[in-house]
């Protein structure tokens, strides 16, 4: 009895004209949407081999390791197909230099402002608006369309369960949706390795697992669907209030609870940090240049009285310990401001990652919300990204720092060397910095590599919202039982 | 009987619990916009303020012109937290320097990106979005809907003519949606000034605008889906069709439109472009290096202060052909650049242009002010900004080469200083276009929106002449 | 409400029980229907339809004849009385009721994308008969006047007599003991009307027991064992339809219509 309803909810679904059009459509946007992705993906594989060889070479062609200056970039990530998430929001590249702090510039949406106008379609975007909106268009008259129909009171005047009715109505709409969805799916898939695009096994595992959280959304619209359908005599009084819901889930209630967060708890300006970093830096270098000068002025106090030629003499003799010392409280000025940066950025972090919390807590109550957080979480583009890279540049910036200032203090060593062959050789001394045309040598140049997200951590941080999606749906399903037991046929 | 069919539709809609839900949706949207649009606009002003504030605080107690960090802020637009076009794209903030390019960085999504997970909800996605449904959900049986009824005959059994019965049908439907719509957007509009958002005139015109554009989209989906209504015989149909004509005019056809350009348009990136002028940059840099030696081996004497002012002179010599050369160059490869991104944009743009959305989004932002020109403005203002910041170093002797000067000399050793006075720094002040500039750049958008409408209207009145109202 | 007074006077149609046994098939046992809001849609109605035999029920928009179908089928409960089929109590244990019903609606829809073959296959299949082959489907749609080449086609362009045809052949196809129908010949032109009634008449010879509501007097009257007469949940009158032979159904359905009723009791109810 149960298969024989839901054969005929199959066969009722997959023979009507209303399907072959929606079906097409969606399987459309699905592949135009991976097509989109990759030759994004691609293109931003293109971009990012340009900007990386550019930085080699102009390493390669550096005469001099002093302050050498260098530029790390975020590496595109194939999950940024189907997820493109904060991916274009977000800075590309941060300079890397020793007295710079680490900061993501020049997003690709700030570079060139016209793909910002109307922003990016991503599998993700597909499912999360389209396929909503196609599960609601079938399943709303699911019970109510029966009703009017008529083909309700027939059926139920043969010797069935509301129950098994219900459940029948459930599986065979939701594999009448689903599985045929699955075909572009997999047609994506297919594309994604006919290009070439380097998919690890972890981002397979990471795709499957996006799919899955897409089946399960899409599932939870089917089962509201039932739900409204089986609570209204009417299905263009369901359509209606369905198509609300769907308004206020899919539009309204994401955007809303991230503007209330932002409302509610206060984070201070960028612009305000930087300030404060920049002031800080500012007295520091000022302490410096007074404690030197100072240093300075004692140093050559005894040579108060000397003739040009003794006080050359002296000069030479004592500049060595004197820029020693410099040096050395230049590299604790540095350390200060360090600290001083963090302890800056730690606060602003902490500020921004609790407005966060309260904002994607309260945008959870909406399944499209936690939907797209989740996918993000998956695709590696979600909001803690900038964080991420950040924090991965920072420790590369301390590596490459370090390496800069032992290989200038080996060539002002070997400077010196040359100087002193020179003075000895009676050259004239020669003021101006640098220490030759000859290229220096960077073979053994620390590389910036970013490490990913350890599986584990995606998919605990995934958790949460599969099971908030769980939630909604088997509360719907409940919900349209509860109502299909007590729905009036007639 | 124009004026009985008009009024008949009229009531015909205007007394469903239809109509009563949707009304509401909307204009709890509508209202919910203009009251967070302000708040925001709040918000983006404190913010700017504190942001300026900070900036002269942070050069307090600097003793030397020459080592100050200046910065310049882009101030918040007021129509920007209703239309946000790419207000929240581009970078607001722009270090100032005596020389070089300028660059807006720490746009408002970079800086916090939870505001880019979802974006924000403003007066123009309501029109563009929310909007539209509903003209859909009213418009979709405007004709096969009354055949389907019984109601399209028994009209036709009296003497009816075809086109009154048409016009009476769309002006009904428009006149009934519209005019309630106007309450919540008046209302809205009066919590503007009254929760701080200054709007002078130039504002309200502007805005008045926006919401004549946004009116008219209205229309075009209204005209739209009756005409639809002309082409099929069931309701159903007619629906599903127009479900799918959104679905595309607003979310698919913009986006890929951009995107499809992208492919077809070769712009070189950014990147490439800075690493050109870096390239060149360098060289002119090896150049004047060479030349410095070669002057000093040319010119050495014993008199270190003498030298160093020869030096000093040689340098602001060579530092001035450098600017010149590489101002050149900069301009050229930012015209190429420019250039092709323009190309670029042009076919995205008309591209997108198929769907009356894009239109709609385009013709709002040029309105707000928040389109793209915003950055370029900003660019040239700040640029414009850069010459007198400029001349005000020169003046204090500030001005030094793009290198900094690092000897193994004996440093220059004097008397503290006193610090500089922030006050003799000029202000950057922006002035966004006047809104006859803005209006006129969106009259094309206007006229697409109109030939939209025009167009669905006549196909309307052709199709019913001939329909079937049996 | 005692047997005795019950409103209807039903001694006669018992006799006419045609083939088969005496037992009611259909039996409606002091049936009230009382709504929230407190209307009154059926109100002590009492009748019975023996195997192979047809009962008519007239009466106006409203009078409780649909109701009284939704009961048989278990779609409404009752306040009051039960609705039996075969002796099993719709309301207590409907599923196994229904294995003992056949339903035809009013307006009969069917799935609009499925062809009458498909239709046909679906609803036997739910009423427990899997064992049917096209053939038969061909052979029973053939026998309710379907020609052959609407079989295959889609229900969406039938018209309405095509789609009640379909309606009585998925009723046969069940093959069950009773069968409803309400108001089976609505919108039918007179030769359709014809078709129907004869069919009708070789399932009651074939034994089934069949309640049939209409507006139709004259086809009630041809066709009928047994009329009764429906007024605002009342059943104002219940005659074997050769009692009637000779009178003017027309103006007694009027006269009942109007407020007459057979009973005393009645008459302080209606008053």
């Amino acid at each position: 009895m149960l298969g024989v309803l839901i054969e005929k909810e199959l066969k009722s679904i997959l023979q009507s004209p209303k399907f072959v059009a929606t079906f097409g459509v969606c399987s459309l946007l699905i592949l135009l949407s991976v097509f989109i992705g990759i030759n994004e993906y691609r293109a931003s594989v293109a971009q990012y081999e340009t900007a990386t060889n550019w930085v080699d070479q102009q390493i390669a062609e550096a005469t001099t390791f002093e302050n050498l200056p260098t530029r790390v970039y975020r590496q595109p990530s194939p999950m940024q197909i189907f997820v493109s998430g904060v991916n274009y929001d977000i800075g590309r590249l941060s300079q890397i230099s020793i007295e710079q702090d680490v900061k993501l510039e020049q997003s690709a949406y700030s570079d060139d402002p016209i793909f910002a106008v109307f922003r990016y379609i991503d599998f993700t975007f597909i499912v999360q608006v389209v396929l909503s909106l196609f599960a609601i268009v079938f399943t709303y008259d699911a019970i109510n369309g029966e009703r009017e129909s008529g083909t309700l009171k027939l059926v139920l005047s043969n010797p069935i369960a509301r129950g098994q009715y219900l459940l029948a109505k459930l599986v065979g709409s939701w594999l009448g949706l689903t599985i045929p969805l699955l075909i572009p799916i997999l047609i994506g898939l297919l594309l994604v390795i006919a290009f070439g695009v380097p998919m690890t096994e972890t981002d397979w595992l990471k795709l499957v697992t996006l799919i899955g959280v897409s089946v399960l959304y899409f599932t939870f619209f089917i089962a509201l669907s039932l739900l409204v359908s089986a609570l209204t005599r009417q299905s263009a009084v369901s359509f209606l209030f369905l198509l609300v819901v769907w308004i206020t889930l899919v539009l309204i209630v994401p955007r809303g609870a991230v503007m209330a967060a932002g409302q509610l708890v206060e984070v201070p300006t960028v612009a305000e940090i930087e300030s404060q970093k920049d002031r800080y830096r500012a007295d520091a270098q000022g302490d410096l240049r007074a404690t030197s000068n100072l240093r300075f002025q004692e140093m050559m106090a005894p040579a108060q009285g000397f003739g040009e030629a003794e006080r050359r003499a002296f000069y030479t003799a004592n500049i060595d310990l004197y820029t020693e010392e410099t040096n050395r409280l230049r590299a604790e000025m540095e350390v200060v401001i360090e600290q001083n940066n963090r302890r800056v950025n730690e606060n602003l972090r902490n500020a921004k990652a609790e407005q966060e919390r309260l904002a994607f807590l309260l945008s959870r109550v909406s399944p499209a919300s936690a939907f797209k957080l989740t996918a993000m979480n998956l695709g590696g583009t979600n909001t803690s990204m900038k964080n991420r890279y950040e924090d991965q540049m920072l420790a590369y910036r301390e590596t490459y720092n370090s390496y800069i200032e032992t290989r200038w203090q080996q060539e002002q060593e070997e400077q010196e060397q040359l100087l002193a062959s020179q003075r000895a050789g009676g050259g004239r001394n020669v003021n101006v910095a640098g220490s030759g045309n000859q290229a220096i040598d960077t073979s053994d140049m620390p590389r910036f590599v970013a490490s990913e997200e350890s599986i584990v951590e995606v998919f605990l941080a995934s958790i949460l919202d599969f099971g908030l999606l769980t939630i909604f749906t088997l509360i719907a399903f409940a919900g349209a039982f509860f109502a299909f037991v007590r729905y009036d046929v007639r | 009987m124009f004026k009985i069919i008009l009024d008949k539709e009229l009531r015909e809609i205007i007394g469903t619990t239809k109509f009563a839900v949707t009304f509401g949706v909307c204009a709890v949207l509508i209202l919910l916009a203009f009251y967070v649009g302000a708040r925001n606009y709040q918000i983006s002003v404190q913010e700017y303020d504190a942001s300026v504030t900070e900036n002269m605080r942070q050069m307090e107690g600097v003793t030397d012109w020459a080592n100050i960090d200046h910065r310049i802020f882009l101030p918040p637009q007021p129509l920007a937290a209703l239309v946000s076009g790419v207000s929240n794209d581009i970078g607001r903030t722009v270090n100032m320097d005596v020389r070089g390019e300028l660059r807006p960085e720490g746009s408002r999504f970079a800086e916090d990106p939870i505001f880019a997970v979802f974006r924000f909800l403003d007066l123009e996605f309501i029109f563009a979005i929310v909007l539209s449904l509903f003209a859909i959900l009213f418009g979709y049986d405007a004709i096969n809907g009354e055949k389907e009824r019984g109601t399209l005959s028994l009209s036709f059994a009296n003497s009816v003519p075809r086109d009154k019965y048409i016009l009476g049908k769309i002006i009904g439907s428009f006149l009934a949606l519209i005019i309630p719509l106007m309450i919540p957007i008046l209302i809205g509009c009066l919590m503007l000034p009254l929760l701080g958002v200054p709007m002078n005139a130039d504002s309200w015109l502007r805005l008045a605008m926006v919401i004549l554009t946004g009116t008219m989209y209205f229309a075009v989906f209204l005209t739209l889906s009756v005409f639809i209504s002309t082409l099929t015989q069931r309701s159903s149909t007619s629906f599903l069709v127009l479900v799918v004509a959104w679905v595309f005019a607003v979310l698919i056809i913009p986006r890929s439109s951009v995107l499809a350009a992208g492919r077809m348009v070769d712009v070189p990136s950014v990147d490439e472009v800075d690493f050109e002028k870096g390239k060149y940059s360098a060289q002119l840099f090896d150049e004047r290096m060479n030349a410095m030696q070669a002057w000093t081996q040319a010119n050495y004497q014993s008199d270190h202060r003498l030298m160093m002012e020869g030096m000093q002179a040689f340098r602001s010599e060579q530092q001035a052909l450098v600017d010149e050369k590489m101002g050149i160059f900069v301009e050229q490869l930012n015209q190429e650049r420019d250039n092709k991104a323009d190309l670029r944009t042009g076919v995205a743009l008309s591209l997108a242009r198929i769907s009356p959305t894009a239109s709609f989004s385009l013709a709002a932002s040029d309105l707000a002010f928040t389109s793209m020109d915003l950055r370029a403005s900003f660019v040239d203002a700040a640029s414009a900004y850069q010459q007198e910041f400029a001349d005000f170093m020169r003046s204090k002797n500030a001005d030094f080469g793009g290198d900094v000067f690092v000897g193994h000399g004996a440093p220059v050793v004097v008397e503290e200083p006193d610090p500089i006075d922030t006050r003799e720094l000029p202000l950057f002040a922006y002035e966004p276009p006047p809104a006859s500039e803005a209006i006129n750049e969106s009259l094309p958008d206007l006229g697409l929106l109109f030939m939209f409408n025009a167009f669905f209207f006549a196909g309307a009145f052709v199709r019913f002449n001939r329909y079937d109202v049996r | 409400m005692s047997n005795e007074s019950a409103s209807v006077d039903n001694t006669q149609s018992n006799s006419n029980s045609g083939n088969g046994s005496s037992a009611p098939r259909l039996e409606a046992f002091n049936l009230s229907k009382r709504y929230e809001d407190g209307v009154l849609a059926l109100n002590n109605v009492s009748f019975q339809v023996a195997p192979g035999e047809i009962y008519a029920m007239l009466g106006g928009n409203g009078a409780g004849k649909t109701t009284t179908i939704n009961v048989f089928l278990n779609f409404i409960e009752p306040s009051e009385g039960e609705a039996r089929i075969d002796g099993i109590v719709a309301h207590k244990e409907p599923l196994k009721a229904k294995e003992h019903i056949a339903y035809v609606s009013e307006n009969v829809m069917l799935y609009p994308n499925f062809t009458a073959i498909q239709n046909l296959d679906f609803f036997a299949k739910l009423g427990g008969h899997t064992g049917y082959t096209k053939d038969d489907y061909r052979d029973v749609l053939l026998r309710v006047g379907l020609q052959e080449v609407a079989h295959n086609k889609r229900l969406k362009g039938f018209s309405k007599g095509m789609r009640q045809k379909c309606g009585i052949a998925i009723a046969i196809l069940k093959d069950a003991p009773a069968i409803l129908l309400d108001e089976p010949t609505s919108g039918l032109d007179p030769s359709a009307g014809l078709e129907f009634i004869r069919l009708l008449g070789d399932l009651r010879s074939e034994g089934k027991a069949i309640l049939m509501s209409t507006h139709d007097i004259f086809r009630a009257k041809e066709i009928a064992n047994t009329i009764g007469i429906m007024n605002q949940g009342v059943l104002v009158m219940e005659r074997a339809a050769k009692d009637l032979e000779g009178e003017n159904l027309e103006d007694l359905y009027v006269q009942y219509m109007a407020g007459h009723t057979d009973s005393e009791q009645d008459v302080e109810i209606i008053s």
